[in-house]
């Protein structure tokens, strides 16, 4: 049975950071996928070249960062090396994405209708009158109570869950395929996590959409996701199911991470954490990148990159995955 | 943004206040009494006293600063200059246009000019375009705008002959000469404004740039047009702010222009005052340029009020 | 090498160095004038009025046939005192003036000094110069038993004028500073306000005053010369670039360029200088620009 062609297919993506008059790699190799419809989780701390991933798909990577190698497959076109005007085709309208810290990331100085408005003709032919009603409705499938005056607000009048749900209605305006969602509730208070997470959750059941879920939370990941990639120092160090990954994990990253989620019932005492830090991007790595903070490490970790292991559905990167 | 203009314009007549008051002050605190003025150092005491009494100058000075405030505000009157004994407002209404229009083409050209150039060297960074006018306007700061304008003179009206050396020629003297005459004060006007400006849009725009919400702009594939405006919006707050000021300096500078170029402007009319020992006049030309000033800050604040509505809502 | 880089550092790089430079040459220029200027700046001869620039005057002489050169030399001697003392006056007053606002604070007295500064600055400096310049007169003064010339009355002024500027940016940098902790724990081991104030939180405020000084030096020249130019500032025959420029323009259109080209580009030489270091060091204390105000003129 042939196995349907992802919506997005991620190859061997390396990012470089200009460092002085080099480039070094920070992104060293990341393999993704995500079907159509489907929610995908992005899982690791901050440094692991998660959220650059998430930048390079829409090649609006930060000036001193590029793509060095690599394909990004989507709907079998490779956007790598995409000329602007193509991959402007395709921005905001077959991929959109929403952000990390909603109040940066709105135009202070534009109501948040217009905003949506101008969106929306720049990827439509869409009357006038059509738009304004269509920017009410997502207003309020986002979940935003009286839309027609909310329109005209700037996004310093709204509160930060709603920010993100204008985001969100900003993103999902040209019904997209995928929609990449980078650490969307991190700036939230926990209440309103819950609530945004709702709504994306929600949003992508009645529309449809593939979601790729950024985030360094791992509880958020298993709410809403139906598969999970761990990443480490630029690599994807485990990729499967969300089951699969919580209750079988087989790399010590993810072991260790799941180990220092708090627990309502775990008692009282110290909670576990992952000593040291991730290694910093300038330096060349030898071995495998975990191996200084790996509690099940041995000799053949520190002077040899492990292997990738694989099982249908399920790979580590790691000496002692089976 | 109506409370918000009614505070302006609070703030900006209450700097009228003091400063009118401070020239006021200043001008009859002086020994040199317009009595002693006009009528020549032999003036006995009596003839003083009585000079002072028939012109209301023996008042206290605040009843004579309150008369001076109500005939300005309430009949538009200047009043009289002693020294001269002509009517201010008249010769006001002589040079002050002037002036105006030098100042104002000067403005007008610097600002389009340089908000353009700044532009192109924000969007085109590093490039020749970026090198060549950073370099334009380190030089234009530098350079002083009379110096300028001497070397101009030498270079195109006495070597060549393709500007006039100096004089104003009236626009119903014909469009063509009015302009060449000037061609020259403007330009040497507007050169450290431009400058100024240019710098001021280049660093606004590269700033509003790498800001969060222009990457959002750029990955909701808006069409470049559209993501300069997005951009301008943000970015000509502070241009805005420092183009207003620069108007009101540009009317300090137009004196010295003026005298380079023998413009018979505002400059005319304060240094005669000066040189006749006319203090009067000397305030009334500074309180001239204090409202103009005052003017086109308030002007700058509420378009700034426009494009950033966020202003608006913050007590200033 | 290294030292050299580390002295480009202080600057702010190369250009603020380059600026430095310039300002050095021009501070040695004006101490050793007597010693460096080929003639006396005051020496008229007749004989040989108005000539171009040549061996013996490299500059050519003006019209009353003085050297040119030594009179741009020592015209920078008159155009850095000036514009030096006014803004040690402006920073020595303005500075204090800001600080004390900042002691008043919460009060009326706070929001009326701030306000009558922002009154008085709201009219651009070189208006207020040429106005009271004009005003108190151009002749030497008399005060008890000082004589003051014109070239102290105008380096007065222009201190005096240079102060709302340096004063509110005092003022914002120490309100600022002053809701950090390390003033709150000065004041729990009970040292008082005012000693506070100036022993602690003011060299934190320093850095952009510091840097507002050095481009108030360049305005200062810029304004002693357009002042002396308008016949206002200094007077002959005490050589100012400024009045140099004045006299020399009357020679401008019959092809006397000397007069007018060297005191001009003296002027626009020690401004780069000014313009360059300053700005070289406001990218060394303050990368972002957010507290130094520039080119106000």
């Amino acid at each position: 049975m042939m196995r349907p062609e992802p919506l997005l297919r991620i190859d061997g993506l390396h990012i470089a950071f200009r460092a002085g008059h080099q480039w070094r790699d920070v992104v060293r190799g990341v393999d993704l996928h995500v079907a159509p419809g489907e929610v995908v989780g992005l899982v690791g701390e901050s440094g692991s070249g998660k959220s650059l991933t998430a930048l390079a798909i829409l090649q609006v990577l930060p000036a001193g960062a590029r793509v060095s190698s690599g394909r990004i497959v989507f709907d079998g076109t490779d956007l790598v090396g995409l000329s602007q005007k193509a991959m402007n085709e395709r921005r905001g309208r077959d991929i959109a994405m929403i952000f990390q810290d909603p109040l940066t990331a709105l135009n202070p100085v534009i109501p948040i209708g217009r905003q949506i408005y101008d969106s929306m003709r720049t990827h439509q032919t869409i009357s006038h009158k059509a738009a304004l009603a269509r920017i009410q409705e997502l207003l309020e499938l986002v979940g935003i109570r009286h839309p027609r005056e909310r329109m005209r607000a700037y996004p310093h009048e709204l509160s930060g869950g709603m920010r993100q749900r204008v985001m969100t209605a900003l993103a999902i305006s040209s019904n997209p395929k995928l929609l990449i969602a980078d650490e969307p509730t991190t700036a939230l208070d926990v209440t309103v996590q819950a609530q945004v997470i709702g709504m994306l959750d929600r949003i992508r059941r009645e529309l449809g959409i593939a979601v790729l879920f950024i985030s360094h939370n791992l509880d958020l990941i298993a709410e809403i996701c139906d598969r999970v990639s761990v990443m480490y120092a630029g690599k994807v160090v485990e990729s499967s199911t969300v089951e699969t990954v919580f209750e079988a994990p087989r790399h010590p990253y993810t072991r260790q991470l799941l180990r220092c989620i708090p627990r309502l019932h775990a008692g009282t005492g110290p909670m576990p954490t992952i000593p040291g830090l991730p290694p910093r991007f300038d330096t060349d790595l030898v071995g495998c990148p975990f191996a200084p903070r790996c509690d099940e490490a041995r000799d053949l970790c520190r002077t040899s990159e492990p292997p990738t292991w694989r099982e249908p559905g399920h790979l580590a990167v790691c000496w002692d995955a089976t | 943004m109506a409370s918000l203009f009614l505070r302006r314009m609070g703030f900006s007549l209450f700097s009228l206040l003091v400063v009118s008051l401070l020239l006021f002050v200043l001008t009859r605190s002086i020994p040199d009494s317009p009595a002693r003025i006009v009528l020549g150092d032999q003036a006995t005491a009596q003839q003083i006293e009585q000079f002072d009494r028939e012109h209301g100058l023996d008042q206290p000075i605040v009843v004579q600063y309150a008369i001076w405030l109500e005939r300005l505000v309430l009949e538009g009157d200047l009043g009289r200059s002693f020294t001269t004994g002509l009517y201010m407002n008249e010769q006001i209404a002589d040079t002050f246009p002037v002036t105006m229009e030098l100042v104002v083409v000067a403005f007008v050209v610097a600002t389009i000019v340089s908000v353009f150039l700044g532009t192109l060297s924000a969007f085109y960074r590093d490039s020749l375009i970026d090198y060549l006018a950073r370099l334009l306007a380190v030089l234009g700061v530098s350079i002083p705008g009379f110096w300028l304008a001497l070397i101009l003179i030498l270079a195109f009206a006495v070597e060549k002959d393709w500007f006039p050396p100096g004089g104003f020629v009236p626009l119903s003297a014909g469009l063509g000469p009015h302009l060449l005459s000037i061609a020259l004060p403007c330009f040497c006007l507007s050169v450290f404004y431009l400058a100024v400006i240019t710098r001021m849009t280049r660093s606004s725009l590269l700033e509003v740039l790498s800001q969060d919400y222009m990457r959002t702009a750029r990955a909701s594939g808006l069409s470049r047009s559209r993501i300069l405006m997005y951009a301008m919006r943000n970015a000509l707050l502070p241009v805005v702010t420092i183009a207003g000021v620069s108007f009101g300096h540009m009317f300090g500078w137009a004196l010295i222009i003026e005298q380079i170029f023998n413009i018979g402007g505002m400059s005319r009319a304060l240094l005669t005052a000066i040189n006749q020992r006319d203090y009067f006049m000397v305030q009334t030309v500074v309180m001239m340029f204090t409202i103009v000033f005052v003017l086109a800050n308030l002007i700058a604040d509420l378009i700034n009020a426009w494009l950033n509505p966020r202003l608006a809502m913050a007590s200033l | 090498m290294n030292r050299l880089r580390r002295i480009v550092h202080t600057f702010g790089g190369p250009a603020g160095f380059a600026g430095a430079c310039i300002v050095g040459l021009l501070v040695f220029a004006s101490i050793f004038a007597p010693l460096i200027a080929p003639h006396d700046p005051l020496a008229v001869s007749i004989l040989d009025k108005l000539m171009e620039p040549n061996a013996t005057h490299w500059m050519g002489t003006d019209q009353s046939g003085r050297d040119v050169l030594s009179r741009v030399i020592w015209g920078s001697r008159t155009s850095l005192t000036v514009a030096g003392f006014a803004v040690v006056i402006g920073v020595t007053l303005g500075v204090t003036i800001g600080m004390f606002a900042t002691y008043v604070r919460g009060g009326w007295l706070e929001q009326a000094v701030m306000r009558v500064l922002e009154a008085v600055s709201s009219i651009p400096l070189l208006i207020w110069a040429i106005a009271l310049v004009g005003i108190f007169g151009v002749r030497d003064a008399q005060w008890g038993p000082f004589t003051a010339s014109s070239e102290t009355k105008l380096l007065v002024l222009l201190g005096l004028l240079y102060i709302p500027t340096l004063a509110r940016l005092t003022y914002i940098s120490a309100l600022i500073e002053v809701r950090c902790n390390y003033v709150a724990a000065r004041r729990l081991q009970g040292v008082g306000e005012l000693r506070i104030l100036f022993s602690d939180v003011l060299p934190n405020c320093l850095s952009p005053v510091i840097v507002q000084a050095t481009l108030l030096l360049a305005i200062g020249i810029i304004v002693e010369a357009a002042v002396s130019f308008v016949g206002l500032g200094v007077q002959p025959p005490t050589p100012s670039w400024g009045n140099m420029l004045s006299s020399g323009r009357n020679y401008l259109l019959s092809g006397e360029w000397w007069l007018s080209v060297f005191p001009g580009a003296a002027i626009s030489l020690t401004v780069v200088g000014f313009n360059l270091l300053g700005d070289g060091l406001r990218d060394r204390f303050d990368p972002r620009h957010s507290t130094s105000m520039s080119y106000a003129t």
